[in-house]
């Protein structure tokens, strides 16, 4: 078990600091962030100074190991545009992010699994066959497109609710939310549901997958001989055994929904991280891009190792596996 | 292609090849036809396909010709007569440009960016899938490792961190659509070809000593080419959306050769001024066509696997 963990912790750190050299080589051929930072008027000596302020003039390989030796040390350099630490800049507009995150994965959650159920007990009515094309549509459907129609329909025409920025929040355990007041839900609920579509059609496929192998079980069988109600059947014998996956998956596919949350930030001019990345792509604000993209790489990396090593305590053959390979 | 026709001249009778060809092709379009929803796509996808090659000779004009467009005929309702005398039928964008010409060209640079990506990634991906299965070991866990990493990873995010490195531009997006899209495809080959590679016929390949490059290409290839149509054809539908996506976060096309994605985009900036069509028009556009496409694979994928045959 010990040997496991640690190969995969080793894994990890290689792909961390593979993607770093990647992420930071790949940003610094951007374009020339002095030109746009530097006014034209300065004059020659202004520039070098300011080049030289940036860290700018140093080599390559200089630059990538004083970013290393930083962040090691949680420092990911400093704004070019809001000379504050990158690292503050997005940790500002995290609680933002996530709470979209979350929101939108239990949308994914109590919608998606009653209508997964619903189309697993009757796999041929038309209501099961209206649910599956639906979540077809969802899986296929560009999430921009979903939401600007979203906002042209209940923003734009009909006004119902507010279409752009994030609303009023309020101070929950020190952490900026807004789900505490209706307005900010109002605010939320939009850009929520627009980000949880592609998981909400994940969900309804995975509940009605289950629900199809789990009705003909002998316990179910059993629940309905022993006179259990229906309900009771539904709420907690099928329901129980559908999480399992449906939880694993969320759990892996929360990244994926942060990830998401650029395109659909971008859209509802949500003031989250991934806004951020985009205006920072447009200003050339490579310490932010840097610093954003890897703590997404971070977040993957951990996420994707919690998963390894819980498998591998459920599943001991997985282990055993990759250390006879 | 040299090595296809040893293969034909080694069968001592050419009849019964012909026959043998064609049974199976007879039986999948049979199969095919029995959902109608797929039929209708698949002429969908072919219309699209045709509107896009012949746009020049399509469109009512020409949008990328600076001497029509007039910023004088911006933002026109649909049906509105523009100063050249044309009707715009489903109006004008920002800079006056014919939105339903613009609509035709951009259908041409998005499902030529989704097309040909999927093209050189799927080349990229069997090759790579096929040497990984029959080579196995120390190759293919390589390579598997290196697809297992890619593919933890969402494809939006990939595209996004290549673009932001390579600027935009339809050759950059399309090395971005390559590099997310061959992992999938090497994925799926490596699978199906494991499962081949057991086959007795691969074995009688081996007892015949043949070359390995002739049991790659003429053994084990033709026998994984069903999960690779299914594969192709979702993905294809996959980068013009993700296409989309990226021109519409400005990263992907430049504005001067706008697919339906940037063109989605432009329009967005008018949303609030009342000026709809701009964005819906071109995006009903992007909707037909990557959900025509998916039905099409959805149909491809239930009648060649063959688990779920009879």
């Amino acid at each position: 078990m010990t040997v496991f963990i640690i190969r995969r912790l080793m894994q990890a750190g290689v792909v961390v600091l593979l993607m770093s050299f990647l992420v930071f080589s790949g940003v610094f051929l951007v374009g020339d962030p002095v030109d746009i930072l530097i006014s034209d008027e300065a004059d020659e000596e202004d520039r070098e100074r300011a080049i030289a302020g940036l860290g700018l003039d140093k080599p390559f390989h200089m630059q990538y190991l004083l970013f290393l030796r930083g962040a090691l040390r949680g420092d990911l350099g400093e704004s070019f545009i809001f000379e504050e630490p990158a690292l503050l800049l997005i940790v500002e507009r995290m609680p933002a992010t996530m709470e979209l995150a979350l929101f939108a994965l239990l949308i994914a959650v109590v919608i998606g699994i009653p209508l997964g159920m619903l189309a697993g007990f009757r796999p041929e009515s038309i209501t099961a066959k209206t649910i599956m094309s639906g979540s077809i549509l969802g899986f296929s459907l560009p999430s921009f497109w979903v939401g600007i129609m979203m906002m042209v329909l209940f923003a734009v025409h009909l006004g119902w609710l507010p279409s752009t920025g994030r609303g009023p929040t309020s101070e929950w355990f020190g952490i900026e939310v807004s789900f505490t007041s209706w307005k900010g839900i109002s605010y939320l609920l939009m850009p929520a549901i627009n980000l949880s579509l592609f998981k909400l059609a994940l969900v309804i496929r995975l509940a009605r997958a289950g629900t199809r192998e789990v009705v003909h079980q002998d316990y179910i069988k059993f629940a309905r001989a022993k006179g259990l109600s229906g309900r009771r059947i539904v709420l907690v014998h099928v329901l129980k055994n559908i999480l399992i996956p449906v939880v694993t998956v969320l759990g892996l596919e929360f990244g994926g929904l942060v990830a998401f949350s650029i395109v659909t930030e971008t859209v509802f001019a949500w003031p989250g991280m991934g806004k951020l990345l985009i205006d920072s792509i447009g200003m050339l604000d490579r310490p932010v891009i840097v610093a954003y993209l890897m703590i997404i790489v971070f977040l993957f990396v951990i996420i994707n190792l919690v998963v390894d090593i819980l498998y591998s305590i459920l599943d001991p053959r997985v282990r055993l596996g990759e250390i006879r390979s | 292609m040299s090595s296809s026709n040893e293969s034909i001249g080694a069968v001592p009778n050419l009849t019964d090849l012909g026959e043998k060809v064609q049974m199976p092709l007879q039986r999948f379009l049979s199969d095919y036809r029995e959902s109608s929803v797929a039929v209708v796509s698949v002429f969908v996808v072919l219309s699209i396909a045709i509107i896009a090659v012949f746009a020049p000779w399509l469109a009512p004009t020409d949008p990328y010709d600076l001497a029509i467009v007039t910023v004088a005929d911006k933002t026109l309702a649909p049906g509105v007569v523009m100063s050249s005398g044309q009707t715009a039928y489903l109006g004008t964008d920002g800079s006056g440009r014919d939105l339903l010409s613009g609509i035709i060209y951009g259908l041409r640079i998005s499902l030529g960016v989704g097309i040909g990506s999927g093209v050189i990634a799927l080349t990229i991906g069997v090759f790579v899938g096929l040497i990984a299965a029959y080579f196995g070991g120390r190759i293919d866990s390589l390579i598997m490792r290196l697809v297992d990493i890619q593919l933890s990873f969402p494809a939006i995010l990939i595209a996004l961190v290549l673009l932001v490195t390579l600027g935009k531009g339809v050759d950059k997006t399309l090395i971005a659509l390559i590099v997310v899209q061959w992992a999938y495809y090497a994925r799926t080959v490596r699978g199906s070809a494991l499962v081949e590679r057991g086959r007795e016929y691969i074995e009688a390949a081996h007892c015949l000593a043949l070359s390995k490059r002739r049991i790659l290409m003429n053994h084990l290839f033709p026998n994984v080419v069903a999960p690779i149509i299914v594969v192709g054809t979702m993905q294809t539908a996959h980068a013009i959306a993700l296409e989309a996506t990226l021109s519409f976060l400005g990263l992907g096309m430049e504005q001067t050769e706008p697919s339906l994605g940037s063109l989605i985009a432009n329009g967005f900036d008018y949303i609030h001024s009342g000026h709809y069509w701009i964005t819906i028009f071109p995006g009903v556009a992007l909707l037909v066509t990557i959900v025509s496409i998916n039905l099409v694979g959805d149909r491809l994928r239930d009648v060649l696997n063959p688990r779920l045959q009879r």
